[in-house]
């Protein structure tokens, strides 16, 4: 299949300071992929760079098989989404007129709205000002104005930060149809379940580097080591290997009825990121 | 390179109705007004009067207006959000330009009806004063484009109301301080030299140098313009 995004031995260095160090990494048309890492990762350089609002300082970074410094082009701009933590909104305006600036611009009939409005769960107040809303309403906003033109590649960067759990889930349905639809997702976070729940492959970044890089469920079986934990009727919690040793001990609590449940021990990607970076990811 | 005039008037519109809500940019436009009104209660008003309010206009209502939104959208990153969209820098430029160009239209109407003004040759004044807009409406993007907030550009624009809205003060000093004759090559003070000769009877070719140095600024500025602006579409 097609890469979206081509990455290779991407740096970048800030006076003395590596922000992302030999970064290499692919991104298939149609893929979610997550980046993730703790704050000051360079997740959002890796974003900047990928989107022509940084240049790097050496390695190659493509989307649409395009150096990135040359996709300053409206062909281009009319192809890609991009929300960051800095997107702007008019203070001023009404979220209906923030929106409609960018239906101009992108060419999309003003009825598109409404549709994006309902993907954000923001359809109760069009015409309420920007400079009303609560932090999560604007981040929605902002995720409404970069669904507005169903981009072919969405560069998403923390997009649930802000959210509480009931409208993280409307974002996530709304990211999950415009992937159907084939909008290729480049998402960063450090929230763990997002990932799972949204990515079709993930990287873990750290210091600048990528450290691992493989489907969630693969680095969960990588790094699983195939034990249970079985939760007995007097209480008691045993892990059990994984192995005909292990097995045996199952079949024997089961036999005689002790077993209330059993419990993969699958790591969590958010353990799997503190086994190999050492780090938590805030 | 594509041109759409869609886009142009999307933020065209988009700055006019933020504009209409925006009191600190729009309560600049009182003070020309308010000259205006001043000298248009004095009988006989010289050129160089006249010229004193329409250059007023030209460095607060044009250079200021423009100058502090486009500062603004810097500050609240939605110049960014404009940068990263389809729209490119003509039409960009383009669309918040109108919004300065209109007020600055207006504004000169009603000054020139305040104070009476009635030129010799309205074509070839309209002429000068509009390819004047153009130098002051590139001199605002380029000041909005250094500044950080709409605050730094009030301060930053102070000087430029200081030397273009003010320059014809300075030229009675030029032979005590020959510095000062560069003065005279201010659009500014071109403009006036092109009104001053229209009243005397001049025609195009005329003023055609006068014409020509305000076109200069005007490549000039646009050129710095362009410069700052492809500079911060990236970041460093």
């Amino acid at each position: 299949m097609e890469n979206v995004i081509e990455v290779k031995s991407l740096a970048k260095i800030f006076g003395n300071q590596t922000a992302l160090e030999d970064v290499n990494f692919h991104v298939k048309k149609g893929e979610t992929f997550g980046f993730l890492g703790p704050s000051g990762s360079g997740k959002t350089t890796t974003i900047k760079i990928l989107t022509g609002q940084l240049a790097q300082t050496s390695g190659d970074a493509k989307v649409f098989q395009t150096p990135t410094s040359s996709i300053n082009k409206p062909a281009y701009r009319k192809r890609i989404g991009v929300i960051t933590d800095n997107s702007g909104l008019y203070s001023r305006l009404s979220i209906y007129d923030n929106l409609k600036l960018y239906c101009d611009l992108y060419d999309v009939p003003t009825k598109r709205i409404q549709e994006v409005l309902q993907m954000v769960n923001l359809t109760d107040e069009p015409k309420k000002p920007i400079s009303k809303l609560s932090k999560g309403m604007l981040q929605r906003v902002t995720l409404a104005r970069a669904f507005l033109h169903e981009p072919d590649l969405l560069f998403l960067d923390e997009p649930t930060s802000a959210l509480d759990p009931a409208n993280s889930k409307h974002i996530h349905d709304g990211l999950r149809r415009l992937n159907e639809k084939g909008t290729t997702i480049f998402l960063t976070t450090h929230d763990m379940t997002e990932a799972e729940s949204l990515c079709n492959r993930v990287a873990f970044l750290n210091r600048g580097k990528i450290q691992l890089l493989d489907e969630p469920k693969a680095l969960r079986r990588q790094f699983s080591d195939a034990s249970v934990t079985l939760e007995l009727k007097d209480g008691r919690e045993i892990i059990v290997t994984g192995d005909a040793k292990g097995a045996d001990a199952i079949h024997q609590y089961m036999a005689t009825g002790q077993v209330v449940s059993i419990h993969s021990n699958e790591p969590t990607l958010g353990d799997i990121f503190v086994e190999v970076t050492g780090r938590e990811l805030v | 390179m594509t041109f759409s005039m869609k886009r142009v008037m999307a933020i065209f519109q988009k700055d006019m109705k933020d504009l209409s809500k925006n009191i600190y940019i729009t309560s600049t436009l009182i003070l020309p007004l308010f000259f205006a009104f001043f000298y248009g209660r004095m009988d006989n008003l010289t050129i160089d009067v006249h010229y004193m309010v329409i250059n007023l206009v030209l460095a607060v209502v044009t250079s200021f207006v423009q100058c502090a939104i486009i500062a603004e959208e810097k500050e609240k990153n939605t110049l960014r959000g404009l940068m990263l969209s389809p729209a490119t820098l003509p039409e960009i430029l383009g669309g918040k330009s109108l919004v300065s160009f209109i007020l600055t239209i207006g504004t000169i109407l009603i000054c020139t009806m305040l104070t009476d003004y009635e030129p010799v040759n309205l074509s070839l004044v309209a002429l000068a004063i509009i390819i004047s807009i153009l130098f002051y409406i590139a001199l605002g993007t380029l000041m909005g484009l250094l500044s950080r907030s709409v605050v730094e550009a009030s301060v930053l624009i102070m000087p430029v109301i200081f030397i273009f809205g003010f320059s014809s003060m300075f030229q009675p000093f030029a032979e005590e301080y020959p510095i000062l004759s560069v003065v005279d090559y201010l659009p500014s003070i071109q403009l006036i030299e092109v009104a001053a000769a229209v009243e005397s009877g001049s025609g195009f070719a005329d003023v055609v140098g006068n014409l020509a140095i305000i076109f200069v600024w005007v490549l000039v500025a646009m050129v710095a313009t362009a410069i700052v602006y492809k500079k911060r579409e990236m970041d460093e």
